[in-house]
């Protein structure tokens, strides 16, 4: 049960600083969303020690573990889609396949590059 | 019924075909069986044959969705967790990701739209490469569909797994690093999964890179928006 509180104690700083994250966002007029913004900011606090890893690290386990439950009812909706995937979308499915592809090999390729070129220089 | 007790209803039911899923995903543990996956199939289905809305789902569904948010901030704490590998690995790994977020989006859009996609479409597929929460949240800010969005960070996550040793073999990727930061750049907690199958350390760079990956893509975005489309 002391878990459980935990947990929903925890949730609901993340909660705080997602909300403060939406503010920043709307206050500069930002693109990146304010949840990436929360991100980065609970980040910062995390590696400068003004919030202690024990006040979100319960809550933050539970949301990483179960990840997915938080957004299976955004994936059900793709039920108001299938008629978009009928024809056509099959050409969509091969173009994100094809350049996810391109990304694992550009990315990958880069920080291989990178690493061999540093032990190099160690040598 | 008043929309509360159908909203707990729907919660519940939802919270316990996820756990379901789960353990189908922990005895059968193949990208295919991934959790999101075989829950949505299920609450489809059963929406389907019942005749039941999505926005009917939805009463109960938007609290859950409500968490979304948190559950994007709380990437951090897996972030903070791998720190002394970040810190050691910050250039090849920002680096590499950056890459691959560049490559990634304006693939995506050209392809699209050179195969004559329409404009709401080619938005829900640029933040493909990205975790699910945090591509539907690129999704809404771009004006792509949130639902699309999910639906083609799975066949990223999925396809890039069924990959991944023929990219590795292609194009010779035989370092940890760049197995690690390729395959968490481009198919994210999925590909992550399938990293710690391999190592630790590969599970720990992919960690890192799908959560910078994030951060990058959410960044670049409508700026590569604004030159493709």
């Amino acid at each position: 049960m002391l878990n459980v509180c935990k947990i929903i104690i925890h949730i609901a700083i993340l909660y705080c600083i997602y909300l403060f994250g939406n503010w920043i966002q709307t206050a500069l007029g930002l693109f990146v969303p304010g949840s990436v913004i929360g991100m980065v900011i609970l980040f910062i606090l995390l590696s400068t020690n003004l919030i202690k890893v024990s006040w979100v690290e319960n809550g933050a386990r539970f949301i990483v573990d179960n990840l997915a439950l938080f957004f299976v009812p955004a994936t059900v909706g793709v039920m108001n889609y299938f008629d978009l995937f009928a024809g056509k979308g099959f050409l969509l499915v091969v173009i994100v396949l094809f350049s996810t592809l391109l990304v694992m090999a550009s990315s990958g390729i880069t920080s291989q590059w990178i690493m061999h070129r540093e032990e190099r220089e160690h040598e | 019924m008043n929309n509360l007790l159908i909203g707990l209803i729907i919660v519940g039911a939802t919270y316990v075909i996820y756990l379901a899923a789960k353990n189908i995903h922990k005895k059968v543990a193949i990208s295919f069986t991934a959790p999101v996956i075989t829950s949505t199939i299920i609450i489809v289905a059963i929406l389907l044959s019942f005749e039941i809305s999505y926005e009917t789902y939805m009463i109960g569904g938007k609290w859950i969705n409500e968490l979304l948010g948190p559950a994007v901030v709380a990437l951090a704490y897996p972030l903070y967790r791998e720190r002394d590998v970040l810190k050691r690995l910050t250039v090849p790994i920002l680096i590499g990701t950056t890459v691959g977020a560049v490559v990634g989006i304006s693939t995506g859009i050209l392809l699209a739209r050179f195969a004559g996609f329409e404009d709401l479409l080619i938005y829900s597929l640029t933040p493909k490469s990205v975790t699910t929460p945090v591509a539907m949240a690129i999704a809404e800010t771009i004006g792509g569909v949130t639902s699309l969005a999910a639906v083609f960070v799975m066949i990223a996550g999925i396809g890039g797994v069924l990959f991944s040793s023929l990219v590795y073999k292609i194009f010779r990727i035989d370092h940890r690093i760049g197995r690690g930061v390729g395959i968490g750049s481009a198919s994210h907690a999925i590909g992550t999964s399938k990293a710690l199958e391999s190592s630790m350390v590969e599970g720990s760079i992919s960690t890192i890179a799908m959560v910078v990956s994030a951060v990058v893509v959410s960044v670049i975005t409508p700026g590569l928006i604004a030159v493709l489309m």
